[in-house]
């Protein structure tokens, strides 16, 4: 069977709210998918046609604000508003501001395409408040989903029929982009990403390439904006900000953007440490650009490339106790600098039940100790023969 | 003017008097104040193979960069068909028949060596920027890249990444990425460097059987491929042509065994 994978894929989306009925969890699977949409989308930059995009919140945050204010446009005049469909206004807003942003950001490549596309992302950004009309200052604007009966009862009125409008849409928009992967652009875009100037001499302008995909990837963005606004009903100008340019940029390097299915992966997982980590220390920025640097470092395919690596249970087995250690003495030094820093004048915490005190010399050599253990035990296995020989 | 020697009237090289493909009239180039080009006059009749010799640093690459418009001349005209193309792009030149190689390769390293040819033959087959065909589905792409492949010889490598291929089946494809669009008018710029000499003879044989029935023009170091393989020679020498003519007329050439031959 050719399509098991993706099939056991849809199931797993299909039937996930069995078990993840309680708000919180559904609310985060739908999350997950969300940001699996814009971060695909994001990788049809960065992957396909290797293009380094520092803005790509602008389609995310213009396709949010354009799916709320035609919800809130129809309600208003007493129309129904079809919310079904309401995630391709979102997507065609963001096609369209991708149109007119991507003919000045795609004329290079390289450093030049990356600085413009961070310029126009401060720009957008800080139009949001010049323009409260539209962008709603700094509350932002929001909507009400439900507009009345909907068709067959499903009115949006839980977050169960979001979900599965988020799913929806999400796994048309997967399927989509990687069709659109199996192109003539598709293939192309790969050209233009491994050498430009051979695209020239094959009849075709890589200006024009980048520029398709630039905007059928902030239609996708767009998508996923609209997707993000239907659930949270609310759209403010974070949608569009840095942050959200950078986390996408994150989700798609993480998992891999070498991969097709990367992007999921590491939005699945960017997603559920943001959350996981973020209810249990304030410090979890900190890790996150850590497990970033990490995984640019030694794992540079993402964890796809990880994945996909044939792992020895003897090197597993291995590395295995010197990485526990060097990251109980990370998280320790961490933990026990924001415990001294905090205004409470305790600083003592437990890690793995092993008591610590930011106050406490001992403490301090104790992880450091730990840190240094555990990475010359990593050297060390490393220089192992069979791990070296894979 | 140059100092050019014609074939003039002699019927040993009939393709010479045929219809003229390429012609450029006094091409100049500088780069600042370099000037590398200092006035080429260059006529390439339909058919024939037809090489440019000179000693390193005689402008040859460059002269390639101008005809296919990588770089614009900086005075002068180049006709393709009759048609000016001095002011366009290499992507106008390339649609209006003429494809070149690289001296170095210049391929699609991540694509699979099916793939680089692909990409060679959409545009010729009028697939555009297509988002709505279905790559896998062209069969008149599939036919065509296939035909190239198995000419250059490297149907057995067709889903091999193109950056893993050796050397020698690098410049296969190098060349098989300049003809599989079906150009009429084929630049080769080195095909044989830093080959040795049985990749080389495998090279002039796939050079001879690809450009059947093209035109050929070709920049090349290894004397015995040159005039194994050319119809017709110029001599570029500080950026001018100093003569032009059959291999034989090139060999007796007094100017030319002064100031490269003999050396």
């Amino acid at each position: 069977m050719k399509h098991w994978r993706f099939l056991l894929v849809l199931l797993v989306i299909v039937v996930a709210p069995l078990f993840a009925s309680k708000g919180f969890a559904l609310s985060l699977l739908s999350r997950i998918g969300i940001m699996a949409l814009f971060a695909l989308s994001y990788n049809m930059l960065l992957g396909e046609t290797g293009l380094l995009s520092f803005g790509h919140a602008v389609y995310y945050g213009l396709g949010s604000f354009a799916t709320l204010h035609v919800l809130n446009g129809l309600s208003a005049r007493g129309l129904p508003a079809p919310v079904t469909l309401l995630p391709l206004a979102g997507g065609l807003a963001a096609l369209l501001f991708g149109l007119v942003f991507g003919y000045p950001t795609t004329r290079r490549a390289g450093t030049t395409f990356a600085m413009i596309s961070l310029g126009i992302g401060e720009m957008v950004a800080a139009s949001s408040l010049m323009f409260p009309a539209f962008f709603g200052g700094e509350a932002g604007i929001s909507g009400n989903r439900v507009t009345g009966k909907g068709l067959f009862g499903i009115d949006y009125g839980t977050p169960l029929q979001v979900y599965y409008l988020i799913a929806f849409w999400v796994v048309v928009c997967a399927i989509a982009i990687r069709a659109l992967s199996g192109t003539p652009l598709g293939r192309l875009a790969n050209a233009v990403r491994d050498n430009p100037l051979r695209v020239e001499f094959v009849g075709y302008n890589p200006t024009r390439v980048r520029y398709l995909m630039v905007v059928l990837a902030g239609f996708f963005a767009g998508v996923a904006g609209g997707l993000n606004a239907l659930r949270a009903e609310i759209v403010t100008a974070e949608a569009l900000s840095d942050y959200t340019s950078g986390i996408v940029i994150l989700m798609a390097f993480t998992g891999g953007i070498g991969r097709f299915y990367g992007p999921i992966l590491g939005a699945v997982v960017v997603t559920v440490l943001q959350v996981a980590v973020a209810s249990v220390t304030p410090a979890w920025p900190f890790y996150f650009g850590l497990f970033f640097v990490l995984i640019v470092l030694y794992a540079p395919g993402g964890i796809a490339s990880l994945l996909e690596r044939r792992w020895q249970p003897r090197t597993l087995a291995l590395a295995a106790g010197p990485a526990l250690l060097l990251l109980f003495g990370i998280i320790g030094a961490v933990e026990m600098a924001y415990a001294r820093s905090s205004d409470t004048g305790d600083a003592r915490l437990r890690i793995v039940g092993i008591p610590l005190d930011g106050e406490s010399r001992l403490s301090w050599v104790f992880v450091a100790a730990a840190v240094a253990a555990g990475i010359v035990l990593l050297k060390r296995v490393r220089r192992e023969p069979a791990v070296g020989l894979q | 003017m140059s100092a050019r020697t014609e074939a003039s009237g002699d019927d040993a090289t009939p393709a010479a008097r045929g219809t003229t493909v390429l012609d450029l009239q006094d091409v100049r180039k500088s780069f600042g104040r370099s000037q590398i080009l200092t006035g080429v006059d260059l006529t390439v009749f339909k058919g024939d193979r037809h090489a440019i010799i000179g000693p390193n640093g005689a402008g040859k690459s460059t002269l390639f960069d101008v005809i296919s418009a990588r770089c614009a001349p900086t005075s002068g005209g180049i006709q393709l068909k009759g048609e000016d193309i001095a002011r366009l792009s290499a992507r106008q030149v390339r649609r209006r028949g003429l494809s070149r190689s690289f001296q170095i390769n210049n391929l699609f390293p991540a694509l699979t060596v099916f793939d680089n040819l692909r990409c060679a033959v959409l545009w010729p087959l009028g697939y555009g920027y297509s988002f709505w065909h279905k790559l896998a589905g062209l069969r008149d792409v599939d036919e065509r890249a296939s035909a190239v492949l198995e000419q250059i010889g490297l149907s057995r490598k067709r889903d091999v990444l193109a950056s893993v291929l050796t050397y020698a089946e690098q410049r296969a494809l190098e060349i098989g990425i300049t003809i599989a669009g079906g150009a009429d008018v084929v630049l080769l710029d080195e095909p044989t460097s830093g080959m040795s000499r049985s990749e080389s003879d495998e090279a002039v044989a796939l050079i001879r059987k690809v450009s059947q029935g093209k035109t050929l023009l070709l920049v090349e170091h290894d004397m015995n491929v040159v005039f194994g393989l050319a119809d017709r020679i110029s001599v570029l020498v500080y950026g001018r042509i100093l003569a032009t003519g059959t291999p034989a007329e090139i060999r007796a050439n007094a100017a030319v065994q002064e100031a490269y031959l003999g050396a």
